[in-house]
């Protein structure tokens, strides 16, 4: 009985810990849009947050190093797999955002804008 | 004479794991939650360096500030816009002239910009952004 349990939290552990690039702690709030679809998995998650500091993967990053860093960690991956998620506060200023997208393109990562859907 | 009683024993089930059960279902369900999968939009973006000068001239423009926004210099509002944007990008005849050149002001919020990109590419245009610093600046003689 309890063997069941303690495989079971196993699990759950490792599904947490599989979530390597959390980045729930990050204060931001999401740009809002009409049509969406799913994001999809990605390994890379970037964050501007509402003090429009830049987070790669839940740790904070300046933006130097930023185009680097993302190359680094999509390696050699194909095509369709090179996504990089994009989370931007909803106030921040092209100042902050447009370099970062910059930097995703220069990458060589697929950008995708995470949004959330607007209320009719 | 002794009646033999039928046994009818009140057996409860054993309640000892529920406890574990409950925390092992609260776990499961926080997981849950918190995995729900993102929405967002894909958007692709060519490097500006590819496009040469003259392309770069014959392309739609469109000027971002932090309310407004101008198609080719010509402030539009942003109840006209897809309209307008769209006829552009129509009369274009190849897709590689569909590209429209994003431009922002430094004061431009990612709401603005994320609203009128997405009125782009609904109108079947390809962004590409050009940012300030990019620009080419005129010095007087």
């Amino acid at each position: 009985m309890a063997m069941g349990d303690i495989a079971f939290n196993l699990l759950i552990f490792f599904v947490i810990l599989a979530r390597a690039q959390d980045d729930s702690h990050v204060n931001w709030q999401p740009a809002k849009t009409k049509i969406l679809e799913s994001a999809g998995h990605s390994k890379v998650s970037i964050v501007i947050d509402s003090k429009n500091a830049v987070h790669l993967n839940g740790k904070p990053i300046g933006l130097a190093q930023l185009s680097p860093a993302v190359e680094e960690i999509l390696g050699t991956a194909p095509a369709g797999e090179r996504g990089v998620l994009l989370k931007v506060h909803k106030d921040s200023t092209a100042l902050h955002f447009e370099p970062v997208i910059e930097a995703i393109s220069e990458a060589g990562g697929d950008l995708v804008h995470i949004l959330e859907k607007e209320s009719p | 004479m002794k009646t033999r009683r039928a046994s009818k024993l009140l057996i409860e089930p054993p309640t000892s794991a529920t406890g574990d059960i409950a925390f092992n279902l609260i776990v499961f369900f926080l997981v849950c939650a918190s995995v729900q999968p993102d929405t967002g939009r894909k958007q692709t973006i060519p490097r500006s360096e590819k496009q040469d000068q003259q392309a770069k001239a014959e392309n739609i423009e469109v000027l971002l500030t932090r309310g407004a926004v101008a198609i080719n210099g010509n402030p539009v509002s942003i109840v006209k816009f897809p309209t307008q944007i769209k006829t552009m990008i129509d009369a274009k005849a190849r897709q590689q002239d569909k590209v429209v050149v994003v431009k922002s002001k430094p004061d431009a919020t990612y709401q603005h910009w994320i609203t009128v990109t997405s009125i782009i590419e609904e109108a079947g245009g390809t962004i590409t952004i050009q940012r300030e610093e990019e620009r080419a600046v005129v010095l007087p003689d």
